[in-house]
């Protein structure tokens, strides 16, 4: 219907192996794009930024790195909240140290730490597989939260242990810290998730991202056409750390503003999988529909009682509101185990050949 | 995608729109009624409303002003706690977030938002300090003086007493756990005796073996526990099994939860928690709440509990926020108080014998009274021992070693100030 | 020299001068260990017939010792709970099969252990709704649990054992040895190993996999009431006691997720060593807290040198 492309030709290769083939598809980009950057921004709630807007961003980029990791290389992980909080201390680390330091120069920077301590977990997957690999990976999340609460050199000997975000200008504008204006750090986010996200949807799309394909789908296939998979395994391990590291030093600096080392435990790994997983494996795109749906929702559901008019019991609607996210989770595997970004590409492809059912 | 964009804004505008149509003096509570800690956190909020619906149902509210008293479910966590926060500051004059780490996540923001904070008995000590925290408040004691008071009490007043003794500091390894610990290091320094810090991690909770164990090789003098939710039934536990004397074991008036004990029963007999609250089943305010909530079936509590040290905590709780309220009614002179009036009030409670007597609660907290530079009146508490079926009474009244404390709420207060700088200060003089 | 010394030598003398201690670490391992066992054992057994990693295995626990309570305040008799709670695990796993499980059969091992960690999910909030979040007390004496405990005097020290304690590896041990012989001897037993080792031979001699599903999440349930009467007697009953699930993750890595065998002696082992570690060098050198990581790293190294675990079975892969 919308989705007509007659008289759309492709008259190179070029042009058939664009990123978007379809021109709708670009056009809808164009309209998120136009949503993210203007529309939210001018009508949002300091409300809706700080408790929508910003988390979906922050965790659609945590879970595009675990998206990386376990989507494109199959490698399954479940310590994504440890290399989140890795990135975060490091964050903390840095700009304590070097006041001087640019907000996002850090934060650029604690995603490298992050990718240290997550190749250095992920050197098991050379021998371990599935859901052996798993629980290794809990290995980390359980060590490295441990690590957090007994290494007081890491909150600078809080004594509460928890790292608090002082504030932090850049050129003049306030940018982290209690004093920040939401809309600014929106716009901050907004522009390292962009960025990011560009980058891996190129380097998924190029050589990289065969070769960790190629891994995911058969290993020893891969091995045989030539394919190191030492390198490919941990040059994903890497990419995705830094990107979970990246968002969790974003979540804590831009938009909580402060953190204690049990904010990084299983539960907000099992999230980010969840995430990942109902917004589709191997999908970038999916991430950002994930998260809409996985900490949006809640916030909306929890809410709207209150909004409209509803005597409701707040312990009961957290209970219901529990209920609803495992109930939607099973419902989505059910109804689409390749998740939301593959249920698009179905509805799409409807969409596009309508009226004709095939 | 646009879709589901489209209905959350559609809904946010529905929240802002409801929150903006409640009437009275809104006085959100963070509560946590969900999760592992919600077993502690119920007769807790469950007094603490009950108390606002009954001067609602007897007085009209407070000067003639209905309080609209909602509650914001976090289940403990500090992620869902600035959700809470930023959905409730709307028109809010008082947030209440109830727990260590949502309270330092909202800390610093309360200055920008110049909304008070109220964490009775919880929180970060040197918020005390009311110069550099202008608009958090703690009373009526802090975790350091709950600290200095457990070891008034072990000490027989005479802190050199303990010299050469061994304390063993069994906490939550959390920021709540890890909040006197400066405090209680300084001490152990300054007095001479071995503090032992035993950290509990939140998923060791309910198998504490390893801990006790350690305590059983340590063989210290006096177990000190910094304990909540589900911590405190698995410490008192192994504190049975490995045969701990009772009456060396204390705990932070967080630990004292009458659930957790009725489990334990006899053997329990002799453990002491520290309270800033005194439950009096027979007071006044009982009987209103009884009268004009609870009979009348609006009360989420049950029966046994309202006699509960943790729910008649909560009544303590509400009613010193009702006393900040009116303060600030009586001074500025209008019903309708504004966020920042509310901090005037807060910051000028005086809370006399006559005044408790007046408001029924004769005993239920100790006199005290707010200033600028004290926002936690340092009211002190008594000493609450279990007798093997309730909690009784089984100290004089007694106060925190504020001459100890003072100087280090003000370094940690200056030092906070420094590391989140610009922060405003201002002039108590 | 000084930090080598506390790492190979105090701790050795400190168990041969403090031998009665060392038995107490020793037995509070011991205890641990058979909880871990019997509750990978219950993973183990879905795992092996459905290949799912059934993460729901920790909520299970609190949802039935929740059920047992429940049922025992409305004034039903201890004994005649129980019953009623089998019959509420088994109506839950009538459930999860008919509604999560077979529209689910046949996708990927992901997608099936998210669907796990969708349940637990929904049995957390319909869980807090039905019976509240407050600690509920486990009705160890109407359940006819002794309490007590018995002293023991090894080399002039002290040994308490807890009658609880004892108890509960006495029925762990009965239910485990009552678990084997079911597996071996039956008919129903046999037809769920069948399912372990080949889905499609045994389909194909006529196993009903829906049947076997069916039975084997009620056997996990089982293996969860017991679970939870037993943890719940020592600290209450409440949501915090899920963690234990997690407990059970390491012993799976090290016992092989397939083997029964395995379940048992990596449980056993993780429990004690586990103790031993936090005790003599996680405590001392450490700060502490090791019991949460230190199953998980043991894990790791057996499974770089054995990546199928103890007791797994070496997956030969072709091309």
């Amino acid at each position: 219907m919308f989705y007509n492309t007659a008289g759309q030709f492709k008259t190179s290769y070029t042009k058939d192996q664009s990123l978007f083939p379809v021109k709708q598809d670009a056009i809808l980009l164009g309209v998120v794009l136009l949503c993210a950057w203007i529309i939210f921004p001018m009508t949002a709630s300091e409300f809706t930024f700080k408790t929508m807007l910003m988390p979906v961003l922050c965790y659609s980029l945590a879970a595009l790195g675990l998206n990386v990791l376990t989507g494109f290389a199959g490698q399954l992980s479940l310590g994504t909240a440890a290399f989140m909080g890795v990135g975060a201390f490091a964050c903390y680390k840095l700009i304590t140290i070097f006041p001087e330091m640019n907000i996002i120069v850090a934060i650029l920077l604690s995603g490298v730490f992050s990718s240290a301590v997550g190749v250095a977990f992920g050197l098991p997957s050379l021998r371990i597989k599935g859901f052996y690999l798993a629980i290794a990976t809990l290995a980390a999340q359980f060590f490295l939260v441990w690590l957090f609460e007994k290494w007081h050199w890491l909150s600078n000997h809080n004594p509460s242990g928890a790292i608090e975000v002082p504030n932090i200008d850049m050129f003049g504008i306030t940018v982290a810290g209690p004093n920040a204006a939401p809309v600014t750090q929106y716009y901050l986010i907004l522009a390292i998730v962009t960025l990011i996200t560009i980058v891996t949807i190129n380097l998924t799309r190029g050589n990289q991202g065969r070769i960790w394909k190629a891994t995911r789908d058969m290993d020893i296939a891969a091995e045989l056409i030539g394919i190191n998979l030492l390198k490919s395994k941990l040059t994903a391990f890497a990419v995705s750390s830094y990107i979970v590291g990246v968002a969790g030093a974003l979540f804590v600096f831009l938009n909580l503003g402060a953190a204690e080392p049990n904010f990084f435990d299983i539960p907000l790994s099992f999230k980010i999988l969840f995430i990942a997983i109902i917004g589709g494996l191997g999908s970038v795109m999916g991430n950002f529909m994930g998260a809409i749906l996985i900490v949006a929702l809640p916030v909306v559901i929890k809410f709207l009682p209150d909004a409209i008019g509803l005597e409701i019991n707040p312990a009961t609607v957290e209970h219901l509101n529990i209920m609803t996210v495992g109930a939607l989770i099973i419902f989505f595997l059910i109804i689409e185990p390749h998740g939301l970004a593959r249920l698009w590409q179905l509805i799409r492809e409807k969409l596009i050949i309508w009226p004709f059912p095939h | 995608m646009k879709k589901l964009t489209s209905f959350a804004a559609a809904a946010v505008m529905a929240i802002t729109a409801g929150a903006a149509s409640a009437e009275g003096l809104s006085t959100p509570n963070l509560s946590y009624r969900t999760g592992p800690f919600a077993a502690t956190g119920i007769p807790l909020m469950n007094g603490q409303r009950d108390y606002m619906l009954m001067l609602n149902a007897r007085d009209g509210g407070i000067g003639g002003v209905p309080v609209d008293f909602s509650e914001c479910e976090t289940g403990y966590s500090t992620e869902k706690g600035v959700e809470c926060y930023e959905a409730t500051k709307g028109d809010a004059i008082v947030t209440q977030p109830w727990s260590t780490g949502i309270t330092l996540q909202v800390l610093p923001k309360t200055n920008v938002d110049e909304i008070p904070i109220l964490a009775p008995g919880y929180g970060f000590s040197p918020m005390a300090d009311g110069s550099v925290f202008n608009w958090a408040f703690n009373m009526p004691g802090s975790y350091w003086d709950a600290a200095s008071m457990i070891l008034n009490e072990i000490s027989g007043n005479d802190l050199s007493t303990l010299s050469g003794q061994k304390i063993a500091f069994l906490h939550l390894d959390h920021p709540f756990g890890k909040e006197p610990l400066p405090f209680l290091e300084n001490m152990a320094e300054e007095h001479g005796f071995e503090l032992l810090p035993i950290p509990v991690g939140l998923k060791e909770m309910q198998n504490q073996s390893a801990q006790w164990l350690q305590i059983r090789r340590e063989r210290p003098d006096y177990v000190v526990m910094w304990g909540w939710g589900a911590m405190n039934a698995g410490a008192l536990t192994e504190a049975v099994k490995t045969r701990y004397p009772m009456d060396q074991f204390l705990g932070v008036w967080w630990s004292g939860h009458d659930g957790d004990m009725e489990a334990l029963g006899e053997a329990g007999t002799g453990y002491r928690s520290i309270s800033y609250s005194a439950p009096q089943p027979d007071a006044q305010v009982m009987a209103d709440i009884r009268e004009y909530v609870f009979d009348k079936g609006d009360s989420l509590a049950t029966e046994s509990e309202l006699d509960w040290v943790f729910y008649q905590r909560g009544l303590v709780i509400s009613a010193m926020l009702a006393e900040g309220i009116k303060t600030a009614q009586d001074h500025f002179g209008e019903g309708e108080i504004t966020a920042s009036q509310l901090r005037w009030g807060l910051e000028n409670i005086n809370l006399t014998d006559e005044r408790l007597a007046e408001m029924g609660m004769t005993g239920m907290v100790a006199p005290f009274s707010t200033s600028c530079s004290n926002h936690t009146g340092h009211a002190g508490g008594w000493m609450l021992q279990w007798n093997g079926s309730e909690w009784e009474v089984a100290s004089d009244h007694l106060m925190p070693d504020s001459e100890a404390i003072r100087p280090l709420e003000v370094a940690a207060a200056a030092e906070y100030a420094e590391a989140n700088a610009p922060w405003p200060i201002a002039d108590c003089e | 020299m000084e930090f080598l010394k506390k790492l190979f030598v105090d701790p050795f003398v400190e168990m041969v001068s403090y031998p009665d201690f060392l038995m107490q670490v020793l037995w509070e391992g011991l205890v641990s260990g058979v909880l871990y066992s019997l509750i990978a054992l219950g993973f183990v057994l879905i795992f092996r017939s459905s290949r799912i990693f059934n993460f729901a295995q920790g909520i299970m626990v609190v949802f039935a010792a929740l059920t047992l309570v429940g049922f025992h305040a409305m004034g039903i008799p201890a004994w005649v709970s129980v019953i009623f709670t089998l019959g509420v695990m088994a109506l839950l796993a009538i459930t999860i099969e008919r509604v999560v499980l077979r529209p689910l059969v046949g996708q990927p091992d992901i997608i099936l252990f998210m669907a796990t960690i969708g349940i637990t999910l929904f049995l957390i909030g319909g869980g807090e709704l039905i019976f509240g979040g407050e600690t509920k007390r486990m009705i160890t004496s109407d359940l006819g649990i002794p309490t007590g405990s018995v002293d023991f005097e090894p080399f002039g020290g002290l040994l308490i054992l807890q009658h609880l304690d004892i108890t509960s590896v006495a029925a762990a041990v009965v239910l485990v040895t009552g678990l084997l012989i079911f597996l071996n001897k039956t008919r129903m037993g046999r037809a769920i190993r069948a399912l372990g080792d080949d889905h499609q031979a045994a389909l194909s001699v006529g196993i009903s996999l829906r049947t076997v599903w069916v039975l084997v999440w009620f056997i996990a349930g089982v293996i969860a009431l017991m679970t939870g009467i037993f943890w719940g007697a020592r600290a209450g009953v409440s949501f915090a006691l899920e963690v234990i699930a997690y407990k059970a993750l390491p012993v799976l890595m090290l016992g092989g997720l397939e083997s029964i065998t395995g379940a048992i002696v990596g449980g056993l082992a993780i429990g004690l060593l586990e103790k031993l570690f936090e005790i003599y060098w996680g405590q001392p050198l450490l700060g502490g807290g090791t019991e949460t990581w230190f199953a998980f790293v043991l894990a790791l190294i057996v499974l770089l040198f054995r990546p199928q675990g103890l007791f797994g079975e070496k997956i030969i892969e072709r091309v």
